[in-house]
């Protein structure tokens, strides 16, 4: 997408010099043709061959159009319009579409009533308390898990860094829980919180603390899902963070060294501040995968309905759906969520918009 | 692609490639964008995803063509256990009773039956329905209406109005018609005990027959035995919504419990209901019933490890399976305290969707289902009994439990339908209830908070 988005600034802004793909294609065709004449691959007219081309109504248009949004920009349309039209309406089209269903009153079977559109599925979602306290549930897992994540994943590459034995191996060791699927480790974590029997409990135990109700008790369940969760991820962002470090030259840890700084000091002044773009890139994957903490709660209960305490904003829109066929109502939750991850997501693009990078 | 041999025919064919990519992806757009709301022809779904027919065009293909003679499509949650070993029995005796007609079987397990709910739900929005598909009827058919197709000729031809309980024939109907058809009943209300654990306690069930004698019960299991009184499964809310109903049935009777589900609660016998509940679930049921899902809780009482369970009489099957554990011998089953000659009502049916693929082969195979034969070949193995009244269950190989089931069932003075299971509520409300269930009443138990929850539920 950003690709295509780059592509198409250029060509707005007319950048790009109008021949450029032209002679980089007719410098290959001519090399490889062992200096036959070479045909254009660029173009999209095949009267190519035939002389200059009468502009016709359609030529006449095409001229028009690249006039306005820059040259090649109709000749150009083969390559960046397919998959500008897919993403357009799978996607974009999509929460359009979203967006207009949760502005009727749409529920049970049939079909919506574009008629008479309103906001009131919105006011209904502000006054449910259930909608308030998932929204809550959702924003307090995502930022949570994030920021566990990452400083347990940090922590872990700084470690593996230290140029241990067996660094491969506790490389594996850590990575490996990714690998495995929402389903196996819900249910392992589901026996890791047994009351009675569970590991946690029997480890709390030796310390005399607990045992303590992680399923049960509302209070715990969030956090107890966010360990889970941060379990599971904490490989990915030390995979992340172990790659930026080993971009980071040597010399930096010598000179620190040299200064005088203590190991400590030289991590937290030198080299963390240098690891800004490994942790950007880190959170909004780590952010997406919190939004999908529905497949954990569901294999955690085999169900839609988490745990009380633990009910986040995607089971909620679930239950709406499929529960009680409020489509209209679960797809104004949908859109509260869509903008939830908006609201995270988008410093990430201004960032990056502003890097250049976009 | 080879740019060795610059050749115009290749060039040429992959922009014409290019072009066709583009204009079938233009047609495409324009054809998912446009009028959705064609969903009458149905039928032609083999053509969605090429623009042709709007209303198709979104599911991308995923409509599978109705052939004329098709096999008639049967969706239902049975898919592990007993449930599938009956369902599977069933399909097979249909395909000796009727070996030209054809079945898809299509099991879609998993979270209860949510799964296969939204698979319907999701089949029937894009007017592509199966054959038929099992659901609960009663006021659950609701949910459904305006998507339902009529099978009242189907229950005429058969005479099933004279052949099933008179339940039977009010809860399949809905507008006026019949929409669906009965294959078995559970019973809601029981309470099955570990024989050798009350033995152990010195507790004698058969006098236990009233929600305070059960409370006693309970609490002199604590104090004899080191078995848990009652074991409760937490990790979903359906449990404790049934056993409040049972609890509501058992202390406040018949009458109340309908009041309820008819929208008119008594308002101090709900409470008095929840407070009993909660009685039980603060000091009776295992410290890790959070956790503890149907088949553990099940465990609990095969094991030994707990007294009483309070289920739908789908336990017995898992009793059963058990090895040497036995009916009469190792459990023991009876009404739930104060329900005794009550039979808390609950239907496993088959819907029958308008717009039918196969109208005509479903319907052979609705008025199967309601068949003495295949009401014997699903229920024998489903652990459930037959909604006929004409079928010797001691003839035909259904087990001890069974038979008394089938006994207080016909002997019942009253059959309240079950709140949690689609025949008392409509499936919002049973939502709503759930809800005040989880955020109020799985501890710390809230009376007075799930009180007011369950009145406003009910009365809306």
């Amino acid at each position: 997408m950003r690709t295509i988005f780059r592509a198409i600034r250029r060509r707005v802004n007319g950048t790009e010099k109008p021949d450029d793909g032209r002679t980089r294609n007719s410098d290959r065709r001519t090399r490889n043709s062992d200096g036959t004449r070479a045909r254009t691959d660029g173009g999209v007219v095949s009267e190519d061959d035939r002389g200059p081309p009468d502009p016709g109504v359609l030529g006449r248009t095409r001229d028009r159009i690249n006039g306005r949004f820059g040259s090649d920009f109709a000749e150009s349309t083969p390559f960046w319009l397919p998959p500008f039209l897919l993403m357009g309406l799978f996607v974009y089209g999509a929460i359009l579409w979203n967006v207009v269903i949760s502005l009727t009153d749409f529920e049970g079977f049939g079909q919506p009533d574009y008629s008479d559109l309103d906001f009131e599925m919105y006011v209904r979602a502000f006054q449910d308390s259930g909608v308030i306290t998932a929204g809550a549930n959702t924003l307090i897992l995502t930022v949570a898990f994030t920021l566990s994540t990452l400083a347990v994943g940090l922590l872990l590459a700084i470690l593996i860094d230290r140029g241990i034995r067996f660094e491969n191996t506790f490389r594996t060791i850590y990575l490996l829980p990714m690998s495995l699927s929402f389903v196996v480790t819900a249910q392992f974590w589901l026996w890791i919180y047994n009351f009675n029997n569970g590991i946690a409990n029997i480890l709390l135990g030796v310390v005399n603390l607990g045992p303590f109700d992680f399923i049960g008790n509302r209070a715990l369940v969030l956090w107890a899902v966010v360990f889970a969760l941060m379990w599971q991820f904490s490989g990915y962002a030390m995979v992340v963070y172990l790659a930026g470090l080993r971009a980071i030259p040597t010399e930096h840890y010598e000179a620190a060294k040299v200064d005088g700084a203590s190991t400590l000091k030289m991590y937290w002044r030198v080299i963390v501040p240098q690891l800004k773009g490994a942790t950007i890139s880190a959170t909004v994957v780590l952010m997406v995968f919190a939004l999908k903490a529905f497949d954990f709660l569901y294999s955690l209960v085999s169900g839609y309905r988490p745990p009380n305490g633990a009910d986040i904003l995607a089971t909620k829109m679930v239950r709406e759906a499929y529960a009680n066929l409020n489509w209209a109502y679960a797809s104004a939750i949908a859109i509260l969520l869509f903008l939830l991850a908006l609201v995270i997501i988008g410093p990430y693009l201004v960032y990056q918009y502003r890097e250049g990078n976009l | 692609m080879t740019n060795d041999e610059p050749d115009a025919t290749d060039a040429l064919s992959r922009r014409k490639f290019v072009y066709a990519g583009g204009v079938a992806a233009t047609l495409g757009l324009a054809g998912c964008t446009g009028n959705g709301g064609d969903g009458g022809d149905g039928g032609d779904g083999g053509d969605g995803g090429d623009g042709g027919d709007g209303g198709d065009g979104g599911d991308g293909g995923g409509t599978p063509t109705s052939t004329p003679m098709g096999a008639i499509e049967i969706m239902h949650g049975w898919t592990g256990g007993d449930g599938k070993t009956a369902a599977d029995n069933l399909r097979d005796t249909f395909g000796e009773e009727y070996p030209d007609l054809e079945l898809e079987w299509n099991p879609i397990g998993g979270g209860g039956n949510q799964n296969l709910d939204a698979v319907v739900a999701n089949r029937l929005q894009n007017n592509n329905p199966p054959g038929a598909f099992a659901n609960w009827p009663g006021k659950n058919l609701q949910r459904y209406d305006g998507v339902l197709g009529s099978v009242t000729d189907v229950w005429e031809e058969e005479g099933f109005q004279d052949s099933h309980i008179d339940e039977a024939v009010d809860l399949h109907q809905r507008n006026g018609e019949f929409r669906a058809v009965p294959l078995g009943s559970h019973r809601l209300n029981n309470l099955f005990y570990n024989i050798s654990v009350v033995e152990e306690a010195g507790v004698d069930p058969s006098s236990v027959t009233s929600i305070s004698s059960l409370i006693d019960a309970l609490e002199t299991v604590a104090s004899e035995t080191d078995a848990t009184p009652m074991t409760q499964a937490m990790s979903g809310t359906w449990t404790t919504t049934q056993l409040w109903a049972s609890v509501m049935l058992g202390k406040e009777g018949y009458d109340a419990y309908m009041n309820f589900v008819e929208g008119n609660p008594d308002r101090a016998a709900v409470q008095s209901a929840f407070e009993s509940t909660g009685t039980i679930l603060e000091n009776y049921i295992s410290d890790d019933a959070s956790s503890l899902d149907l088949t553990a809780s099940n465990n609990n009482i095969i094991n030994g490890n707990a007294a009483f369970i309070h289920q739908g009489n789908w336990a017995a099957g898992a009793f059963r399976n058990a090895d040497n554990f036995n009916y009469d011998e190792h459990w023991g089953a009876k009404a739930f305290p104060g329900t005794e000659g009550m039979y808390m009502l609950h239907f496993d049916s088959f819907l029958y969707p308008a717009d039918n693929p196969t109208p005509e082969a479903t319907k052979q195979w609705m008025a199967y289902v309601g068949s003495q034969e295949a009401q014997i070949a699903f229920n024998r193995f489903k652990g459930s009994i037959p909604t006929r009244t004409d079928i010797d269950l001691a003839a035909n190989d259904f087990g001890p439990y069974l038979q008394d089931a089938a006994e207080d069932f016909a002997n019942a003075e009253n059959r309240p339908p079950t709140l949690q299971h689609g025949l008392a509520v409509v499936s919002e409300t049973m939502t709503a209830l759930n809800d005040v269930i989880s955020s109020e009443f799985t501890g710390p138990y809230n009376v007075e908070a799930a009180t007011d929850g369950f009145v406003e539920a009910v009365s809306n």
